[in-house]
């Protein structure tokens, strides 16, 4: 067996296999919501099986889909496409995410990227042979992307401009002055924008969610994606969506076509029901989103731990460099001692080993247990070192 | 304002002739559209209640990237019987189709050699995920009277010009030719010479009458042959996108990360479904060969009435017949839609999927 120390996804996927050992586990990491997907959208997948399972579907997806998406990301985002030539349903936000990042990346190309940063961005741009140029940010300041560090971060390689907001892990939302000033930094060094609103629903407090691509001069650069996934609780099923404007997309479509064809008929009509039918569960698991992560942050203050205060997503992500160690070791130490989850800060950039993630995605019971769990391992992390 | 740097990515683009070749629909239109790499069927009734009753139970989640565990082992289950392989859970990845199947396999694979051969008629598929990154493809010849297939001779050269990685189709996705089992034997005994592998594109061999051979029954280590296919097709499953990779232990892990990396993991509900299916399988396909075998002869003998020339083939679900620019016009103005196999590169055949309507659509050559 390799020696070597795991890291990025690795690592993550290491811990996850090491926690399905434990009965009692409480799981902080993976950003899947503990909400089953809402009665009346398995209604519409049960009902799609009996009357559309043979339906055709085009690699960008059912029209009715594309439509629903259309209507959607004009209503929350305020984003004007077309559904017959500006719209691409992918399986899940993790395929939208991988083909936005190969339809503007050439061998050689840098994106920037402000850390940390979902380590699968990385990913993604190694596998295209892309370069990611680091745009640092600080707990200080909550994660803000600074656009005077994101100009000096340009190159004349440089290609693509990630804003991802809310961001993963950090939980920072990108202030609308500060989006415009980078959308005019894109338009000033031509730069595309590859948008991740995944989190858009999710924005907690005063801070405000904008989409680079509803800002004048912002949509004929920036792909968005979006996906199903944690604002209806349907990971497994597998359904995003990349909007842009049609000559982009019509690349993104190629790609789409040459990595899986198409998606689930059934996940398709899910996500009609999801995006058409009634919102209210949308709303309760917001809600939820809201009170936990109070209940979250009211705890690590207890604890003394420092954080980004978290202005959207589902997630925390705390500074545990009192411990002295590095976050891999304390996530270990969390997993094997207490059978908690979180995930460790250098899974997501090597130079956050100091920080860790944690979602709240859990019955507020279990949240609370978890997170007096990680008390007790913090307690005694902290005994060894006096 | 415009911009020069999309312009450059959308030049680039333009020229990537591989990206932009047009795929196959997944599944027909309708009875009348004969184009589809997919098969129309009816959808059982325990499968619907097995994939509703997980989806009601809570199935709604994300799972593991290769795939829930029981399928794994039921495909590997499936292909040990259906081909004498010996693969096991671990062996399988489950795919969000026969398309991911091959691009995972391709790309991946892939990493470890230099080059890939193919055969000059293939999938269009497969260009298309060579398109993404080309792994520097070189193509073996064919011929109308094998098939297309790329003979044992035309790997064994192919190897000898130091290519170690070969994509093979049997049956062959245009004509449905297959390999008879001396000359996967042959193809095999190349492969451990060279220290080669493949991927075998198996997805059509449930449509072929009779033996059928694939190298991973002689792969003994199960070292060299990665198997793709569409999982349990014409159980009417084919527009909820499910393949699998069965390969050697070594290769799953980077395709398994590049699957968590491109799509975490395969919808669940179609997953469900999948696993019911495949406990009616035996059963289902038997049948549905039988059915289709009736059909392609109905079909043959349209196509001789017609005065057409049928390129040598095996899989019963389709038939690729040699044909003339006039014709194909008048195919098209019937409202048949074909397969074209310019875009598998031998643009002098057509492919029609075999069904009801097929014998009847050639009535409009005669």
């Amino acid at each position: 067996m390799s020696k070597k120390k795991k890291e990025g996804t690795s690592l993550l996927y290491q811990l996850i296999g090491e926690a399905r050992g434990y009965d009692d586990v409480i799981i902080m990491g993976r950003g899947d919501p503990d909400f089953d997907t809402p009665p009346h959208i398995v209604a519409a997948a049960k009902h799609a099986m009996i009357h559309h399972h043979n339906d055709y579907t085009p690699p960008q997806g059912l029209l009715p889909l594309r439509q629903a998406i259309a209507e959607r990301v004009k209503r929350v985002n305020n984003i004007d496409v077309d559904p017959d030539t500006e719209v691409v349903v992918t399986n899940g936000g993790q395929e939208a995410l991988f083909l936005m990042v190969l339809a503007v990346t050439s061998p050689g190309d840098e994106m920037i990227v402000p850390e940390p940063n979902y380590n699968t961005y990385a990913d993604s741009l190694a596998f295209a042979g892309g370069v990611k140029v680091e745009v640092q940010t600080y707990a200080e300041t909550d994660f803000r992307a600074d656009p005077q560090d994101v100009q000096a971060a340009v190159t004349d390689k440089t290609r693509s401009l990630l804003l991802v907001s809310p961001n993963n892990p950090a939980a920072s939302v990108i202030a609308p002055a500060d989006m415009t000033a980078m959308l005019d930094i894109a338009n000033e060094q031509d730069l595309m924008i590859l948008a991740d609103d995944i989190y858009d629903l999710f924005v907690y407090d005063d801070f405000q969610h904008v989409s680079p691509a509803s800002l004048p001069g912002g949509k004929e650069r920036t792909l968005t994606l979006n996906a199903l996934s944690k604002s209806y609780s349907m990971t497994g099923w597998r359904l995003g969506w990349i909007v842009g404007p049609a000559d982009l997309m019509a690349r993104v479509t190629e790609l789409k076509a040459a990595v899986s064809g198409g998606a689930s008929v059934i996940s398709q009509y899910a996500g009609i029901a999801a995006l058409t039918g009634p919102q209210d569960a949308v709303e309760m698991m917001a809600e939820a989103y809201r009170k936990r992560r109070r209940m979250v942050l009211d705890a690590l203050d207890a604890m003394g731990m420092n954080y980004g205060m978290p202005q959207g997503g589902q997630f925390v992500f705390a500074d545990i460099g009192f411990t002295g160690l590095d976050s891999a070791e304390v996530a270990q130490r969390m997993l094997t001692e207490q059978h908690v989850l979180a995930y460790p800060g250098s899974a997501f950039s090597k130079d956050r080993k100091d920080y860790l993630r944690m979602t709240f995605l859990q019955p507020e019971d279990q949240l609370l247990e978890g997170l007096e769990r990680m008390k007790v391992a913090m307690d005694k992390i902290m005994a060894e070192k006096i | 304002m415009a911009s020069n740097t999309k312009s450059a990515i959308l030049a680039q683009h333009r020229a990537n002739e591989d990206l932009n070749t047009p795929l196959l629909p997944q599944v027909a239109r309708d009875d009348s559209d004969l184009a589809a790499d997919g098969m129309r069927a009816p959808l059982d009734e325990r499968i619907i209640a097995a994939a509703s009753a997980a989806l009601e139970d809570g199935q709604t989640h994300y799972v593991d990237v290769p795939g829930i565990g029981p399928l794994r082992d039921a495909v590997a289950d499936y292909l040990n019987g259906a081909l004498g392989a010996t693969y096991q859970a671990g062996n399988v990845v489950i795919t969000a189709g026969l398309q991911e199947s091959r691009f995972l396999s391709i790309q991946m694979i892939g990493e470890q050699y230099d080059s890939i051969a193919l055969p000059a008629v293939v999938h269009p598929g497969v260009r298309k995920a060579l398109g993404v990154r080309s792994r520097n493809p070189r193509t073996m010849p064919v011929s109308p009277a094998k098939g297309y297939l790329a003979s044992p001779d035309a790997i064994a050269q192919a190897a000898a010009d130091g290519c170690r990685f070969f994509y093979l189709e049997s049956p062959s996705r245009l004509s449905g030719a297959a390999y008879s089992a001396d000359e996967v034997a042959a193809i095999s005994q190349v492969l451990a010479d060279q220290d080669a592998a493949v991927i075998w594109d198996q997805g059509l061999a449930p449509w072929v009458e009779g033996a059928y051979a694939c190298p991973a029954a002689l792969d003994s280590d199960c070292s060299r042959t990665a198997t793709i296919g569409e999982a349990y097709s014409g159980m009417g499953l084919a527009s909820w996108f499910l393949g699998y990779i069965a390969a050697p232990e070594a290769w799953v892990p980077a395709m398994q990360s590049q699957k968590q990396i491109m799509a975490i993991c395969t919808s669940t509900a179609a997953q469900y479904a999948a696993l019911e299916a495949g406990q009616h399988y035996t059963e289902a396909q038997s049948r549905q060969l039988s059915l289709l075998g009736g059909l392609r002869a109905d079909t043959l003998s349209a196509a001789n009435q017609a005065g057409l020339s049928v390129v040598e083939g095996g899989a019963v679900n389709l038939i690729a017949l040699q044909m003339s620019a006039d014709n194909m016009n008048r195919l098209r103005r019937a409202g048949i839609d074909y397969a074209s196999g310019s875009l598998f590169g031998a643009p002098e055949v057509i492919r029609l999927n075999v069904n009801h309507a097929t014998a009847a659509a050639l009535g409009a050559l005669g």
